[in-house]
């Protein structure tokens, strides 16, 4: 520890040069700490699960492509089509024919009033056929999940409803009041009506329509564009046949089948006797897509700090070779007077082990004003002291570690050195 | 003195090859991070158009209802106020429109037909967005009063269809009917689809074709992306639904080149919304919004946020080389500092060693900085590859002439930065001691 005075008042009088590996060390810290504050944000958001069996489920969808289809008739029957081919491919767990896929970009919102008050709640809402639990793997709370009979009675209602078919026309008066079963998440059932029972409550609308609550499944995660309706949902029964927008269902695989039953489903489709625009994608391609832009960010975060890392090693290393070069005579003159190789390197890391700590600790003071401008004006992601001592405990190593070299050449200088001239 | 100082940097760096890369490569390194993430940014944020950004307005009336779905003024309009805008002859351009999907059926009867993204809108789109064509122009509205079947095709859709050939002129099925051909657009992909920052992403590519409005009613269309109601139609059926309802769905532009004409406007709009109030529409109070496109961007918030963190970040890692330049410089000049004793003993003036010296880290830097540009590229490169399937675009993210600039100035600072304070110390080198030791 006698090196410790002389390093010291080394410092003092080369305090730019010194004050610069303290600085990037510092400034290295910093920027390393916040970056991977984002990118552990990144993280958490891509890995949180939508509580459905993401693995085995595939979205699918077969959009006509003849004005033919246009006619309700034809465009039934081709629904009907689609909906046999899909449900009877080889591999498949479950159908459930709707809009609906955990992760996609779209999703529908609507606003719905418990009845009798006048406060709007905000929810997501999907036309969907028969088959929801066992299609999203999950369970109810209470009541029950809709029949074909429900979907088939309710499609056809909002059929009457919406257009007129040749011939009968439309039902204005339905239209006026009209009664829908509907099944909600348990989350938006809290929102609503507080603590159970929920079956029979009531909603209604704008339009004049009610909602009548029929079952309430466990959980339901779908992020969507407001973000405070992710966990509420609101289920109707419907078939949504519309020429626009095609055939549309999610289906649960066997485990670990989905690319097979994929492959199998769009051939089937193709051979179908209609013509059609068909994508069947596995929820898991959905997901990634959905966290592009996290994956993005952490990708691009990651990349920085490889390279911040690599450079700050690279200057501590330049800057340690330079102040050997610049001491060979005070080496050589230490080394003539018995100082052993040893005691060089050793004061070599010593020096650069005191300028990397106090680095560090301005570094630390830093990351933190940084992290606040971060949280404040850009609503980012608040540091934590795990982040921040394994980013410490790097940098320390780096620091010590791009020392070395220089350091062992310093000790190589033989004691002969000192006394010739430069 | 300069060319002998010339010589004498290039013998330095060719006595140290390995080291005279590092120190390039350091620079290069932070400038490429630096452009690469500024280059992300400014996709985002650059004017899009900017010969005319300051006239293109877009319009907002509040059409709601008292009830809470929309906070402030919805960000589109029905189709009363739409064409009621349309017929007012205060905007020198104006055009309402929709994104939507269409079949096109190139043959009929066989299995090429495809769904598209297509545009519903006004002739005035064409010469209001200064969009380029490759073939023919876009329609006139004597053809959208007529309700000429024409339509505009995409580059992407006209390569796809007509192999690339000049295919104005020819016909092209469209759901139920038949379209004439009268324009093909050049290349033409903005970062930002800005003419439309409400339907879907605003990073999508434009829509493959451009089809006259007015044929929404008789063909049914309907839009693809945001739409919403306070109120359900009166009847069943398209029109009510769509026209006659409160369904907002359209987006409007208006061009209005000087400061009268947008007074101008913003009273005719005014007007309009008492007008209405007297039958009973517009239940809200009164809340008109004219907005030039920059300002309707940032409301949109078309520049994401984490692209503004990445950009700050990469400028932090650019200081970070700088620094360490800095060192590496003051190392190399110190280790020269006999030969300057020298100089200086044979007359050198300080301000001379200082200016050279200045002079070397910039010309370091300028190379590290081109390295770095080209760097940034092929990073921009692999990251449009990544988010190919994201926003299905493979040139989301575009170099241009404002980030050769700014690798420029970026290269610069970082020198200067690095440069002052080794090129001071060198400059003060006291000769005597160097002659001494000689």
């Amino acid at each position: 520890m006698e090196e410790f005075g002389p390093i010291f008042r080394a410092m003092l009088r080369n305090k730019v040069k010194f004050g610069l590996i303290v600085a990037e060390i510092a400034l290295t810290l910093a920027v390393m700490a916040n970056c991977a504050a984002m990118i552990s944000k990144a993280r958490n958001e891509v890995n949180r699960p939508s509580g459905f069996d993401d693995e085995n489920l595939l979205a699918v969808s077969a959009r006509p492509l003849d004005v033919a289809m246009r006619q309700p008739g034809a465009l039934a029957a081709m629904f009907r089509r689609d909906r046999d081919i899909v449900r009877a491919a080889p591999g498949v767990r479950s159908m459930l024919e709707t809009r609906f896929a955990p992760w996609s970009d779209s999703d529908s919102s609507t606003e719905i009033r418990v009845k009798g008050t006048n406060v709007e709640l905000p929810t997501q809402d999907y036309n969907i056929g028969e088959g929801l639990t066992s299609a999203l793997g999950v369970n109810l709370v209470e009541g029950r999940e809709f029949t074909r009979e429900d979907v088939d009675r309710d499609t056809e209602r909002s059929v009457a409803v919406n257009e007129p078919t040749p011939g009968r026309g439309t039902d204005a008066q339905l239209a006026k009041s009209f009664e829908q079963d509907v099944i909600i998440s348990l989350a938006f059932a809290k929102l609503a009506f507080g603590d159970g029972p929920y079956v029979g409550k009531w909603f209604d609308s704008d339009g004049g329509s009610y909602f009548h609550v029929v079952g309430v499944i466990d959980r339901f995660y779908k992020p969507a564009h407001q973000q405070r309706v992710d966990e509420y949902v609101m289920f109707m029964a419907d078939r949504d046949e519309s020429y626009q927008r095609g055939f549309r269902a999610l289906v649960r695989t066997e485990p670990g089948q989905a690319a097979t039953v994929a492959r199998k489903i769009e051939e089937r489709l193709q051979g179908s006797e209609d013509l059609l625009e068909i994508k069947v994608e596995g929820i898991p391609e959905v997901r990634t897509r959905h966290f592009g832009p996290q994956r993005l960010v952490a990708t691009l975060m990651g990349i920085v700090i490889v390279l911040l890392v690599l450079v700050t090693s690279l200057g501590v290393a330049g800057l340690t070779s330079f102040s050997v070069t610049e001491r060979t005579r005070q080496i050589g003159t230490r080394r003539a007077l018995g100082a052993t190789t040893g005691t060089i390197i050793r004061y070599f890391l010593m020096e650069n082990w005191l300028l990397t700590t106090v680095g560090l600790i301005l570094g630390v003071a830093l990351a933190v004003g940084l992290n606040v401008v971060a949280v404040t004006v850009f609503s980012g992601t608040k540091l934590n002291v795990p982040l921040l001592t394994f980013s410490m405990v790097l940098l320390w190593t780096v620091g010590l570690g791009s020392a070395i070299a220089p350091a062992m050449r310093g000790s190589r200088i033989s004691p002969a050195v000192a006394t010739r001239n430069i | 003195m300069l060319g002998y100082h010339l010589k004498l940097i290039g013998r330095s760096l060719r006595q140290r090859p390995t080291h005279a890369m590092l120190i390039v490569l350091g620079i290069a390194l932070g400038v490429a991070v630096a452009t690469a993430f500024s280059a992300i940014r400014h996709s985002f944020a650059k004017d899009p158009i900017p010969e005319k950004s300051s006239t293109l307005h877009y319009v907002r009336i509040d059409s709601w209802d008292l009830s809470s779905y929309w906070e402030t003024v919805p960000s589109q309009l029905t189709y009363i106020d739409a064409m009621a805008i349309m017929r007012s002859d205060i905007p020198v351009r104006k055009s309402a429109m929709f994104r939507a999907e269409l079949n096109v059926v190139p043959e009929p009867g066989k299995t090429t037909a495809s769904r598209e993204a297509a545009r519903l809108c006004f002739g005035d789109f064409f010469t209001m967005f200064n969009v380029p064509f490759e073939y023919g122009k876009g329609w006139d509205r004597s053809a959208d009063e007529a309700r000429d079947p024409v339509v505009v095709l995409s580059k992407e859709l006209n390569d796809r269809i007509f192999g690339g050939s000049n295919s104005v002129g020819k016909l092209l099925h469209i759901e139920d009917r038949d379209f004439r051909v009268v324009g093909v657009l050049a290349r033409w992909s903005p970062s930002i689809r800005y003419y439309d920052l409400v339907s879907g992403r605003s990073q999508s590519p434009p829509e493959s074709m451009f089809v006259p409005f007015n044929f929404a009613g008789p063909m049914q269309i309907r839009p693809v992306g945001s739409q919403s109601s306070w109120k359900p139609p009166s009847g069943p059926g398209y029109e009510p639904e769509m026209f006659t309802g409160e369904k907002i769905w359209l987006q409007m532009w208006v061009e209005l080149p000087t400061a009268d004409k947008v007074v101008a406007f913003r009273s005719f709009l005014d007007a309009y919304v008492i007008d209405q109030k007297k039958v009973g529409r517009l239940r809200r109070p009164a809340n008109n919004q004219v907005t030039p496109l920059l300002d309707w961007m940032a409301e949109r918030h078309s520049v994401p946020p984490e692209t503004t963190v990445m950009m700050i970040v990469a400028l932090l890692f650019l200081s970070v080389c700088a620094m360490n330049l800095m060192g590496l410089l003051m190392a190399k000049f110190l280790a020269r500092a006999p030969r300057i004793g020298v100089l200086r003993a044979l007359g050198a003036q300080r301000w001379d060693i200082f200016v050279l010296h200045l002079l070397e880290c910039e010309i370091v830097a300028l190379t590290g900085g081109a390295i770095g540009f080209v760097l940034a590229w092929g990073a921009l490169f692999g990251v449009n590859n990544y988010v190919k399937s994201m926003f299905r675009r493979a040139d989301l993210f575009q170099m241009d002439w404002t980030m050769v600039l700014f690798a420029v100035v970026a290269s610069l600072v970082a020198g200067l930065m690095a440069g002052l304070y080794p090129a001071y110390r060198v400059c003060r080198v006291s000769p005597s001691v160097y002659l001494k030791l000689q």
